[in-house]
Order: structure tokens, then sequence, then C-alpha cells
């Protein structure tokens, strides 16, 4: 591989391919992300069990989640760390429409996306109004978390402490109700395909450049004429979005939402962070990597050892944490970087 | 007419005057030092002048526009830059990376940004460092990429805060054929530094600071001269030894 790749001027239709699509380490995550697309796409074919099928689709729709985050806390640097907000809002969005208003899915998901985005403007105006940065910016998100959870379980509109269910019917694809897992993780699919594709956009535009001068240093960027201020608004306003969109899917796929269940920084660390820190916070490759290692594994200690003492899993999961974050500090997309250097870097040296 | 004109910006912090009444005027292409003791006000005239500190009174006016107060970027964007003093790269991304953040400027294409981001590498003689990270680099290639990418961002004039300090005399000497070669190229050059060679080798005049005030002001040659200006400043400093 490590010889086709170098070789640019061959004229091989092969190796101008492997150029394509793995010539620098951007383009490398891209097309390793789309690899990753293809193989849950056709995973239905060999994996039979609901169970793992529901697992796979999960994993997806974090790493939807984890993009998500990543453009606000891995590209611009704000420490949202209450990032579920977000969902949460984006999700009782979607039901509320759907049960109260009839509105069909399709577009209440597409509205809580934009309820969660209008959330997130205010959350920006708020923070920078006041100078709240790193810190006091995580902090101040926590608290409004904590706010939001109990004005939710006392708002009887919403269906206070007891959540909303989704009336299963008839499965339609007009209310999103299927019979089988399938259709769901072809949804989920297409919000990470969008997910992908947005965030590499960004990444590779002046938006991206911006949002990392921010993050590696404010007052720098500021001198070579960044208004961070916006900038930071409008990172804040596409992490929103993108997570109330997957709030929505979240809670037509569970059909079920109550305030304890997402107003929560312990399912916020499984759902938000999880991922995108043990794939690389800041990379392009790092949600999605993450979120396939982190959902199935948050999985299985859950079923393994959820039937002894309570906690024990919650235990063994945070060691997993902790210990994925001391071994690799950069996640998995910093270790498949350092590979691609190795294999990439003599070649160039040739040139 | 003056590129760049303060009018008698004062800053105080608490009880302390930082800087009082400061006056100058910069021409279009012009090499101005501005020097005094630690502590005189340099860097904090010229966060006045960048927008990073609100002016307790007085004005700056650049290009006939008065700029006293707005935000950085926007002085940035009408084409007054600026370095720091402690060099701030962005050390996560490569020194290309760096430079286009200042290329990205004036324009939104990256093609455009990149170009111009090469361009101002290679004209300082930084292209062999495009691929790098910025975080591992030496102090002196850190110091020439703080500069590098203040000029891409298209600027008429650079405030240049201790661009040498902490380098080997042919380091600094390899600085000042860049500074030079800038004020050549019609950019107006503030700079605040504390080697006096420099300053003397560079600046077509010479401002000095004490305490907030100007003390002296004028040619190099003159400036040196100045009793008030050896008591304060000089004289200190060689009896530090540098």
């Amino acid at each position: 591989m490590n010889t086709q790749i170098s070789t640019k001027s061959s004229r091989s239709p092969v190796s101008r391919l492997l150029h394509t699509l793995f010539g620098n380490w951007d383009r490398t995550q891209l097309s390793i992300s789309f690899i990753l697309v293809g193989l849950m796409a056709i995973s239905p074919l060999f994996v039979r069990s609901p169970y793992y099928m529901g697992i796979i689709i999960l994993a997806c729709l974090y790493s939807f989640i984890g993009i998500s985050w990543n453009i606000v806390s891995g590209f611009s640097g704000q420490l949202l760390i209450a990032h579920i907000i977000f969902l949460a809002l984006g999700g009782y969005t979607t039901i509320v429409l759907l049960n109260t208003f009839r509105v069909m899915p399709w577009v209440g998901i597409l509205l809580g996306g934009v309820v969660a985005a209008l959330a997130g403007w205010v959350i920006a105006l708020i923070t920078l109004r006041y100078g709240l940065k790193m810190d006091y910016f995580a902090l101040f998100t926590i608290a409004l978390l904590v706010a939001l959870r109990t004005l939710f379980l006392k708002w009887d509109f919403v269906g206070g402490a007891v959540g909303m269910y989704i009336r299963l019917a008839e499965p339609s694809v007009a209310k999103m109700i299927f019979a089988t897992k399938p259709p769901y993780l072809y949804i989920a699919l297409t919000l990470l395909v969008a997910g992908i594709l947005i965030q590499y956009q960004i990444y590779r535009s002046k938006m991206g450049k911006y949002f990392i001068a921010i993050r590696e240093d404010e007052a720098a960027a500021a001198a070579l004429g960044v208004n961070t201020s916006r900038y930071k608004t409008i990172a804040v306003l596409i992490g929103a979005a993108l997570a109330g969109v997957g709030g929505g899917f979240y809670v037509m796929y569970v059909t079920f939402i109550d305030p304890t269940g997402l107003f929560n920084l312990g399912i916020n660390v499984e759902m938000v962070m999880a991922g995108p820190i043990i794939g690389g916070l800041g990379s392009l490759l790092g949600p999605i990597l993450g979120a396939l290692v982190n959902k199935p594994i948050a999985e299985l200690v859950r079923g393994t050892l959820a039937e002894g003492r309570s906690g024990i899993s919650l235990i063994v999961y945070g060691v997993f944490l902790i210990t994925s974050i001391i071994v690799l500090p950069r996640g998995l997309a910093g270790l498949f970087h350092n590979l691609y250097l190795r294999l990439y870097r003599p070649s160039q040296d040739i040139e | 007419m003056a590129l760049l004109e303060v009018q008698n910006i004062t800053k105080r912090f608490g009880g302390l005057v930082a800087v009082r009444e400061l006056s100058l005027t910069i021409n279009q292409g012009q090499i101005v030092a501005l020097i005094g003791p630690n502590g005189a006000g340099k860097t904090t005239a010229f966060n006045i002048i960048a927008g990073y500190y609100k002016a307790d009174g007085g004005k700056v006016i650049f290009n006939g526009r008065e700029i006293t107060n707005l935000r950085p970027d926007q002085i940035c964007g009408l084409g007054l830059a600026r370095t720091f003093q402690v060099v701030r790269p962005f050390g996560g991304i490569s020194v290309l990376d760096n430079v286009m953040v200042g290329a990205y400027a004036h324009t939104s294409d990256a093609k455009i940004a990149k170009a111009k981001a090469e361009e101002v590498l290679e004209s300082l003689g930084l292209q062999r460092m495009a691929n790098q990270m910025a975080k591992g680099l030496p102090i002196a290639i850190r110091k020439r990429l703080e500069i590098a990418r203040a000029v891409a961002t298209d600027p008429q004039m650079i405030l240049l805060d201790e661009a040498m300090a902490g380098l080997r005399p042919t380091e600094a000497e390899e600085v000042i054929g860049m500074v030079r070669k800038l004020s050549e190229n019609g950019i107006a050059i503030l700079l605040v530094e504390h080697v006096m060679k420099v300053v003397m080798s560079l600046a077509e005049r010479i401002i000095v600071l004490h305490h907030g005030e100007t003390i002296a002001e004028g040619e190099p040659a003159e400036v040196v001269k100045n009793k008030q200006c050896i008591e304060a400043y000089l004289g200190e400093a060689n009896n530090v030894g540098s």
C-alpha cells in the first residue's frame, strides 16, 4: 500500500484512486469514516439479533452526536460540558410536536434542531456577555442543565417527571415507526453521513481554521482578525443544531423521553463525551472511532455486570474511560495518525 | 498625512497611571521605536492601540479613521497588525495553518489563503517549516512565525513587541533583515525593543517612555545624547550590564 500511495506520477488508476482517498491525513480520515459507514450499512446482512442491531444503531447515532460536540469543544475549544441539553431540547420538541400538534417527526426532528440552535444562541450570548470562558463556561452549561431538568420535572405540558411516550401505532413511514430495526439504522446513517460531510467542510474552510485558532489562543486569533465572539457563537449554534436533530431521532427510536434521562450528566458522558475523547477530540475521525468502541463497551459492561452489586458496571466503565485517556491522550485517531505518518512519510522523502 | 496618530492616550490601572497623555505619529513605511525601562508603559501603549485595552482618555487615529476602543479583530481588519511579546503560536496546528489564519483576514477562499500564506512563508524564509507543528519549534522560528502571521493579514502597519528579545545575535540579525524588508515594502513599523543595537540600526525615530510619559523623542543619534533619557533608560541598562 505504501509504495502505491507514494507514486503520484504513476498512471495506474488504482494508485490514482488510492491517492485521492488517502493522499493526505484529512482525506484519509474522511475515507475511513465512509468505510465505517459502509460497514454499518451492510451490517443487517450479518447481524440478525435486534439487540446487536440496536447497539449498532446507537453507535451510529453516538457518532453523529459526537461530531456535533466535536465541532464545539474539539474545534473551537469551548468546554460545552452539558451538550446533552441540546439533545434533550431536540427530543422534547420532536415528541411534543408529534403528540400534541400531530407534526410528522421528519419535520419535528428538524425543528428540534432549530430549537436547540436557538438555545445554543442564547447560551453563547449570555456567556459572551459575561465573559465566561473555559471552566466557567463549562460550569454555566452544567448549571443550566440542572435548572432545565428542574423546570421540565415541574412542567406538566411536557409530561413532568413521568415524561412523554410515543403512542405506538401501526408501523408507518410518515410517523417514523418501524417494526424492524434496519430502517432506524438507515436514518441514523443518513444523519451520520451528513454529519461527517458538514464536519469535514467546516474543518477545511476558513470557519474551521478560525475555530481552531480560537481554541489554541483566543487573544492571538483576535490579533489576526478573527471576530472571536462571532465565531464562538457560530460553533455553538452548529453543534447545538446537530445535537438537537440527533436528540429528535433518539427519542423517535427509543419512543420515550423524561427529564432525568436526558438532562443527566452521567448519560451525557456516555452519549456525548466518551466517544470523541476515546477517539480523539478535535480530529475528524475521533467521534466515529470513539463511538464504535465506546457504545459496545458501555453495553457489554452493563450487560455483564449490571446483575451484581449496582454501580459496579459504572466503576468498570469509569476505569475504562480513565485508562483510555491516560494511554491515548490524542485518542484512537492520534494512534492512527502516527501509523499513517509512518506508512506515508518515508515515501514522500523518496520524491 | 500620518498613517497612525496617537493623541494623548492615558491608561490607568487602579491608582497607577501606566500611560499618561502619550502622543505619537508614524508615517507610511516608517520604522519608529518605542523604548524605555521595564514598566514604562510600552506594552500598555501597544495594547491600547491594538484594541486590547480600553483607553481612559485620548484618541487613536489610523489612516484617517478613529480606531480608539475598536475590537482587536476590527483593527487588524483595517490594516494594523500586532505581534505579542511572549509569542503565541497556535501550537496544535502546522506553521502553514498558523499563517493561513492571518491570510484569511481578507478572503474566505481556502486556495487564496493558502497561496498567500505560502508566499509570506517564502518571503520570510520559513517555507521549509511549513508542515511542522508550531508547538515544537525553537524560539527563533516562533518569533519569525509571529511576524509571518501578522504579515499575512496584509497590514499597512505592524506593532512589533520585542520581536528580537531572547534571540542570539545572528538570529536577531535575521529578524532585523525581515523588518527592514517589510519597511521597504511600505509597511510601517512601531517596535518595542530592549536591545539598543537593534533600535539604533533600525529606527528612524525613537520615542522614550518613562513612567508612562514621553521624556524624549527624535532621531536615534539625538536621543542617545539626551541626558534625561540616559538617566532613565540607558544608564540603568548599562548598569545592569546589557
